[in-house]
């Protein structure tokens, strides 16, 4: 017999406990803080240009679309400037303001509201926008090409690239310190490990995030990259590399956990995460490109409503 | 908070955002150094990411400017490789280069050798000479 208690639902009216978008995005830009303001000090004025064009931008394109449309003003809730300092996170600090521009209109317009605003997205917008500047305009997403006018100190390759190109040698020139510590060749953000996951954590703590969803993603790279270091360890770089580099911690924690396109279930949100980090280590060891992220987020946000079908029993469902 | 006072809130941050973005554009957008740090060349065989710094610089090979860059030493301007050496569709902008010092009659464009194979003669052949660095093509080239 079920037990009684879980079976009580008062009627309404019922009591709201305060959350909103609004305190969701909030959550989610305290949580980017500490990657941001750790690329703004790396990087220098131009990476606070870059977010501060991204986050405006999206916030302007945002209203214009909602006054064109004639929809309520949704600027307010926060989701534009999320996504628009997400969008700046993985782009270099170098990023021509069009370039910027373009990014937040093809997130924010492209991505989100030609399909219903938020929360109806299919794929999230951030990862749209990227994948569409890094086909159409990929010398600007080049960090070897883009940081050529930096001298931070540390080996200016882009990690994923070396690997790719020269293979386990090249990799063997960063160490995992380094990477956690964002000294690496990259976007903005997206190097700085160690306050993405201090970010992430708080995300995950503060209930915004579910663990399930960047643990299966990042447990999965782990072990996919693994098998594939000793499978040949001259060709294909550990794990340890594989996730420090690159969108991987980023991706996990920030854009594969968007709301809309990731699923809400259990062992949905664990095998989306999965199908995440198995997708990001194909991509990088036998696909075209030195990164995959972007690509194995849109993917799993493809899979979403596939794998959101599993779902609990219905309770005293009756088949 | 008031939803009317928030919006303009919301609004302001936007503007503010929107002005310190063109200042940082306008006035401290990162500059070339010279002599340059890196230098990327794009080619049909891939992109070559070149350290400059690590060839010139004291705590790298501490090569003279003139080491590489041959002809002439006590050159002014600054000229790009390819001003010079060019494929012979660029023989017309190669000869008003060459011109501003020589006579036509002086140098046969011909025999000047193309960009990629005077860069491959220089890379490969101080490299060799050296026993350090680089010799085969997936070693520079990055597809």
């Amino acid at each position: 017999m079920p037990e009684a208690k879980k079976l009580i639902v008062s009627h309404a009216p019922f009591i709201h406990d305060g959350s909103s978008i609004a305190h969701r995005s909030g959550q989610v830009l305290l949580a980017l803080m500490p990657a941001a303001l750790a690329g703004i000090f790396r990087w220098g004025v131009p990476a606070l240009g870059v977010i501060a064009l991204s986050v405006s931008s999206a916030m302007l394109w945002e209203l214009a679309f909602n006054k064109v449309a004639r929809r309520p003003e949704g600027i307010a809730d926060g989701n534009a400037a999320v996504i628009g300092l997400l969008l700046a996170l993985l782009l270099p600090a170098t990023a021509p303001w069009w370039l910027v521009i373009a990014g937040t209109f093809l997130a924010v317009v492209i991505g989100k509201q030609i399909f219903g605003g938020i929360g109806a997205n299919p794929f999230n917008p951030v990862a749209v926008s990227l994948a569409i500047l890094a086909v159409s305009w990929k010398q600007f997403l080049d960090f070897d090409a883009m940081l050529l006018t930096y001298d931070p100190g540390f080996v200016m390759i882009e990690p994923l690239t070396a690997a790719k190109a020269f293979g386990t040698e090249a990799a063997a020139r960063f160490s995992s310190l380094d990477l956690l510590m964002g000294r690496q060749a990259g976007a903005i953000g997206a190097p700085f490990g160690l306050w993405l996951i201090v970010g992430g954590l708080y995300l995950v703590v503060s209930g915004v995030v579910r663990w399930e969803i960047p643990a299966a993603f990042l447990a999965t790279l782990i072990v996919v990259a693994a098998a594939f270091h000793l499978v040949d360890p001259l060709r294909y770089a550990g794990p340890a590399f594989h996730l420090l580099t690159g969108y991987t911690l980023i991706g996990a924690f920030f854009l594969a956990t968007e709301d809309s396109s990731s699923p809400v279930n259990f062992w949905p949100m664990l095998i989306y995460g999965a199908a995440g980090g198995l997708m990001t280590i194909l991509i990088r060891n036998i696909g075209a490109y030195p990164d995959g992220v972007i690509y194995a987020v849109l993917v799993i946000n493809m899979i979403n409503p596939l794998v959101d079908k599993i779902r609990p029993r219905a309770l005293g469902k009756v088949t | 908070m008031a939803p009317g006072k928030k919006l303009q809130l919301v609004y302001g941050l936007a503007i503010v955002l929107l002005v310190i973005a063109v200042i940082s554009y306008a006035g401290y957008s990162a500059k070339t150094p010279d002599p340059p740090l890196r230098m990327m060349y794009q080619t049909n065989a891939g992109k070559v990411l070149f350290d400059h710094q690590t060839h010139l610089g004291s705590q790298g090979y501490a090569l003279a400017c003139a080491d590489c860059h041959h002809h002439p030493p006590e050159m002014e301007e600054n000229w790009a490789c390819g001003d010079c050496h060019g494929a012979p569709e660029q023989y017309d902008t190669m000869a008003e280069t060459c011109n501003q010092c020589h006579y036509p009659s002086d140098y046969d464009l011909a025999e000047i050798l193309k960009r990629s194979d005077a860069f491959h003669d220089q890379c490969i052949g101080c490299h060799r000479q050296y026993g350090a660095g680089p010799e085969s093509c997936n070693a520079c080239h990055v597809l």
